[in-house]
């Protein structure tokens, strides 16, 4: 019979050894992968989006921009941008570099996946907002035009993304976004937030923290040379001019109500009552379809009836049901006090 | 309420004529589906009428049990088949998608909703979006017995008048109700009783004009068919079924059908 | 279909597509907001309270008495412990009048029977011996505590105190990342794990379920409860002063079904970490009024839908396997039979983690089902350690009414009491039976998430039992 110390030192020894390899993210397998990312396929897709994006912006592409982009050195990238050539996706002339039709759609059809995937993670995941894009990123190079498509329908084809991106179609067609940068609005006046730019990424993680999404109403109180200072759900915001340009909104009429102070349903104690107001809109997917087939609608009277021993979930009653919802969910309902017209 | 010896004696109280037919049922003429939110007392009203012999499987493709069984009224054979108790038909979740299937697909020729009485303005969020689907349906106003003990009244004849269709109140648990609700599902699949369901009205300015902008078209390439509203809005939501339903025409078999149930009733 | 209409239908579509973009992203809530406010105008209108007197006061007062902080979870405890006490004591009488007259009585009559037909000795034990005898087997030791113990779990579900267990548990099930419903798919298991998985339906979110199934086969099911009481009554209730053992062992066998639910948080944590990282996550829990149940239709229909289904799935699987035992027994290779070959062959590596060559191969042959175990595992150690006088021969699989024969009988095969408790570890952590595993495929249709399922307690079973092994010897050395 082997050592018993013996065959435990090599078990742990094993153990270490299959953890190095598959540590998650971090170990070599993981490693391995990630570094085998920078195929021709990826490259050609990302110079693809990349000469779209300028094309978008009105912005002249050069080699050293997409070098940039793409993070290769110059004789890399002439050699890239002569592939696509010959592959009929891009032109060059005198202008520059310009992408073809043919190259635009291919382009489209890569950015229909990432934001399908983008929907995806906000929708159906529990993947955090900054990761979005990053994921989104990779598997956009991953996922076949037909996967891509079960995705889309299995979510109901959503048309835009969970930054307010609109999705391209199938056929790569794309409105016009119609939104206005946050800086331009004037005092005063109010807003719909319609896109929060994910790029760059150092941007778009201040805004997330922020709390910043889109559908919700903001109203400036006042702009200065290097700080805007704006209303949002009741809650004041205060951004520089850089970031808040990332921010795209539609002007709207003074609207509904967006009074101060909502309250959120975990405030509520046992045996209190108040007056749904809305669900945040960081509560997405089908989490925030079944909260309100369960009758979490604006206008709804809950009242807080039976608090679990851990004090987590809390049940509600809600149109004669008693619903429990777990405090992470019960934080993203807005609630205002109740009173007795508002019934009626 | 109902008074269940006052019931003994009305011409609809003709246990005779319920036959439950168990699982044999080869022929059969008319289907009919349940719906309802759960803990409405759905399956003791599936039960009741069917009896302990039924058929319990999986929907096809699903790990949902589906529950089928028959019964015998009025001569005319019924299949009865249990939708999942769900609390809308508009999410993705697969109960939903399969109750909804079914009720639009499926094509029932009537579809019964159970509702719970003591919760009534909650319930009705899923017969009005039966209604948007189908145009035959029943309410089957169950536990009235816990209505009454809580002191809820509901005006049966109001809420029938409001919803365009039949509202049967029952006590399932104790078999009250059950030979009126056959009357009724009797009635409406021989086009004694014509329903008019109630549909959804508000809606903000923007959809409104979309739906009906969309509507219109959908009512020129599919005339007739009864629900164009609601395929407008379900596209506009982007449901894969649908979409999938007007492109290979599958929605436009709910007009013929309809246009011969209306040829038979007027017959 | 002309190809007109065809483009008309796609331009339809197309349209719709543009007053998407148009009218944004709120649809969704509208539509839902708008059915609400119709549904609020209606019932206004028809429904009238009259002076509203204190309303259903007998559901909140069952309910704050079990979601106190003082009652709930001995309450909860206590319940749970009744129906498996109820289960326990009450199977018995009739598992043993089964036994005695499938066993006992049947099976030589048959036996008999078929010998005088005059069909060969070798058809009479693949079928009699070999098929029959497990199926018998597996009714006997089954169809009773689960026909008592599915009916008293749903009473306790129609009554509406189920979902209020679930209620309690969620916050602890949270933590590790699962749904408060796996409280009792888990209890469910405890009764059997296919039952148990087909339970995980009620968990609406697709990440919690997988993770509600994946873990269920560390609720230590009906089939392996005798097997946990007959060893701790032969090892560890024998290792201490007899006026001890019963309360030993007893709480022995407690800790491993405790030590399962540990083991299940656990996985359901690491799973959550890892696996099932990025997977959606849903909760939402309806509290129903609490309803008297119906107990003549609880009865029907978890004895025809639970119990009936499950064990119909049980004998299906359990025929082969007895076959496959008598034969392993009786077929010579180089004039020793395959169960001593493989034995043979896997001792050193079975002994290293403090089990033997017999166990395994038990294990094997019973995926089937776990209540075969015991009988197999007797049978194959008179076979491999050539014990005469008990049993009725090669192949035929026996249990002892007297423990203290089957202790000297395995004393005898070389075990100790390190076998004994690993033996333990081992029933509890290790694949799950082939029912399950075939439960587990057509809840989840993925062969992925049934391969984990299956493997992952397996070798968390081998490393359990290696560490305990070592950890064992060493102190003891």
């Amino acid at each position: 019979m082997i050592d018993p110390l013996f065959a435990l030192l090599i078990a742990f020894a094993l153990s270490g050894i299959l953890a190095v390899l598959f540590w998650p993210a971090k170990g070599i397998y993981a490693t391995y992968k990630k570094a085998k990312r920078n195929t021709s396929r990826v490259l050609i897709e990302d110079t693809l989006k990349h000469l779209y994006d300028y094309e978008e912006r009105t912005v002249r592409p050069t080699l050293r921009s997409i070098a940039g982009h793409l993070s290769i050195g110059v004789d890399d990238t002439i050699q890239l941008v002569e592939k696509l050539q010959s592959m009929g996706l891009v032109e060059s002339s005198q202008d520059g570099i310009q992408i073809t039709p043919q190259g635009r759609s291919y382009a489209l059809r890569i950015i229909r996946i990432h934001r399908l995937w983008e929907r995806y993670l906000a929708d159906e995941t529990s993947v955090k907002e900054t990761e979005w894009h990053l994921e989104a990123e990779e598997k956009e190079h991953s996922i076949s035009v037909e996967e891509a498509e079960a995705l889309a329908a299995q979510m109901g084809n959503p048309v835009f993304d969970p930054h307010g991106d609109p999705i391209p179609t199938k056929d790569g067609e794309v409105p016009k976004r119609n939104g206005v940068p946050l800086t331009t609005l004037k005092n005063g006046k109010f807003g719909r937030i319609i896109h929060v730019e994910d790029e760059p990424h150092a941007i778009y993680s201040q805004l997330i923290a922020q709390g910043l999404y889109p559908g919700m109403q903001v109203r400036i109180i006042n702009t200065e040379k290097n700080r805007i200072r704006f209303e949002v759900n009741g809650e004041e915001c205060v951004l520089a001019p850089l970031f808040a340009a990332n921010v795209h909104v539609i002007p709207i009429q003074k609207q509904e109500e967006i009074t101060s102070e909502f309250k959120s349903l975990s405030s509520l104690r046992k045996g209190e009552k108040a007056v749904v107001v809305g669900i945040s809109k960081a509560c997405r997917g089908p989490q925030r379809r079944r909260l309100m087939d369960l009758g979490v609608v604006p206008g709804t009277l809950v009242t807080a009836e039976l608090e679990s021993i851990g004090r987590d979930p809390v049940a509600f009653n809600i149109k004669g049901a008693t619903i429990a919802i777990r405090k992470k969910n019960a934080d993203q309902i807005y609630i205002k006090e109740f009173s007795q017209e508002e019934l009626n | 309420m109902i008074d269940q010896n006052k019931c003994e004696a009305c011409p609809v109280h003709n246990a005779g004529n319920l036959k439950r037919l168990g699982i044999n049922m080869d022929k059969f003429d008319f289907v009919v589906a349940l719906a309802g939110n759960p803990n409405t007392g759905k399956s003791t009203v599936f039960n009741n009428l069917t009896g302990l012999k039924q058929h319990t499987g999986n929907w096809p493709g699903k790990t949902v049990t589906r529950a089928e069984g028959g019964f015998e009224f009025n001569k005319n054979r019924y299949k009865l088949i249990d939708l999942p108790g769900t609390y809308s038909l508009l999410s993705t979740s697969t109960d939903e998608e399969i109750a909804r299937d079914f009720i639009l697909f499926g094509q029932p020729d009537v579809t019964v909703v159970v509702v719970d009485a003591t919760r009534l303005e909650r319930n009705l969020n899923l017969v009005l979006q039966v209604l948007e689907i189908t145009d035959r349906a029943i309410v089957c106003l169950n536990l009235m017995d816990e209505a009454g003990r809580r002191n809820i009244e509901i005006d049966e004849r109001a809420l029938t008048r409001d919803l365009g269709i039949p509202v049967v109140p029952t006590e399932a648990r104790q078999d009250v109700g059950i030979p009126e609700l056959l009357k009724t599902v009797d009635d409406v699949v021989t086009g004694k009783l014509i329903c008019k369901p109630y549909r959804i009205t508000g809606s903000s300015k923007g959809l409104t004009k979309a739906v009906e902008n969309l509507a219109e078209k959908i009512k020129n390439e599919f005339p007739g068919l009864p629900n164009a509203r609601w395929v407008a809005l379900r596209l506009l939501d982007g449901d894969q079924k649908i979409i999938d339903a007007v492109r290979s025409g599958e929605i436009s078999g709910i007009v013929k059908r309809n246009a011969i149930e209306e040829n038979f009733a007027t017959v | 279909m002309t190809t007109n209409q065809i483009n008309e239908r796609e331009k339809l579509i197309a349209s719709a597509n543009t007053l998407r973009w148009e009218i944004g992203e709120n649809i969704h809530d509208s539509i839902i907001e708008s059915i609400y406010t119709d549904a609020a105008k209606i019932a206004n209108k028809v429904v009238r309270i009259k002076e509203q007197k204190k309303k259903y006061s007998f559901d909140q007062t069952i309910d704050r008495i079990v979601t106190s902080k003082w009652l709930g979870f001995p309450i909860m405890f206590l319940l749970l412990a009744v129906v498996f006490w109820v289960t326990i004591e009450g199977a018995n009488v009739p598992s043993g009048l089964i036994a005695n007259l499938l066993v006992d009585t049947l099976h030589p009559l048959l036996k008999d029977f078929i010998a005088s037909v005059g069909i060969p000795y070798w058809i009479n034990g693949v079928l009699i011996d070999g098929a029959y005898l497990a199926m018998a087997w597996v009714i006997s030791v089954m169809l009773p505590p689960m026909a008592i113990f599915f009916p008293l779990f749903t009473l306790l579900e129609d009554f509406g105190y189920l979902p209020r267990v679930a209620f309690n548990m969620d916050n602890l099930y949270r933590k590790v990342g699962a749904h408060g419903k796996q409280a009792l798919t888990m209890t469910m298991g405890f009764g059997c794990n296919a039952a148990g998985i087909i339970a995980t339906r009620i968990i609406d979110s697709p990440r919690e379920r997988i993770i509600a199934i994946i873990t269920n086969n560390f609720s230590l099911c009906n089939g392996r409860w005798p097997t946990q009481i007959l060893i701790a009554t032969i090892f560890i209730g024998g290792a201490v002063p007899a006026y001890l053992a019963g309360l030993v062992s007893a709480a022995a066998v407690v800790s491993i079904a405790l030590l399962g639910i540990i083991f299940s948080l656990l996985v359901s944590w690491g799973l959550s970490k890892t696996v099932l990282k990025g997977e959606a996550s849903a909760f939402s829990l309806e509290l129903p009024p609490y309803r008297p149940p119906r107990i003549l239709r609880t009865l029907y229909t978890s004895i025809i839908d639970r119990t009936i289904f499950v064990l119909w799935r049980a004998v299906v699987f359990a025929i082969p396997a007895g076959i496959v035992i008598w034969l392993v027994a009786n077929v010579t290779i180089g004039g020793t039979n395959i169960a001593e070959h493989f034995i043979d062959w896997t001792d050193p590596f079975a002994l290293f983690v403090g089990l033997n060559g017999v166990i395994l191969l038990a294990y094997i042959i019973a995926i089937p089902a776990n209540e075969i175990v015991v009988p197999t595992v007797l049978m194959l150690t008179v076979l491999v350690a050539g014990i005469a006088g008990v049993g009725s021969g090669s192949g035929v699989m026996f249990e002892l009414d007297s423990i203290g024969d089957t202790s000297a009988i395995l004393h005898a095969g070389g075990w100790t009491v390190l076998t004994g408790v690993n033996l333990m570890l081992f029933s509890l952590l290790h694949n799950p039976c082939s029912t399950t595993i075939y439960t587990i495929y057509k809840e989840t249709k993925s062969i992925k998430w049934t391969v984990i399922s299956t493997i992952l307690p397996i070798i968390m079973g081998f490393a359990v039992c290696f560490f305990v092994a070592q950890l064992w010897r060493l102190i003891a050395s």
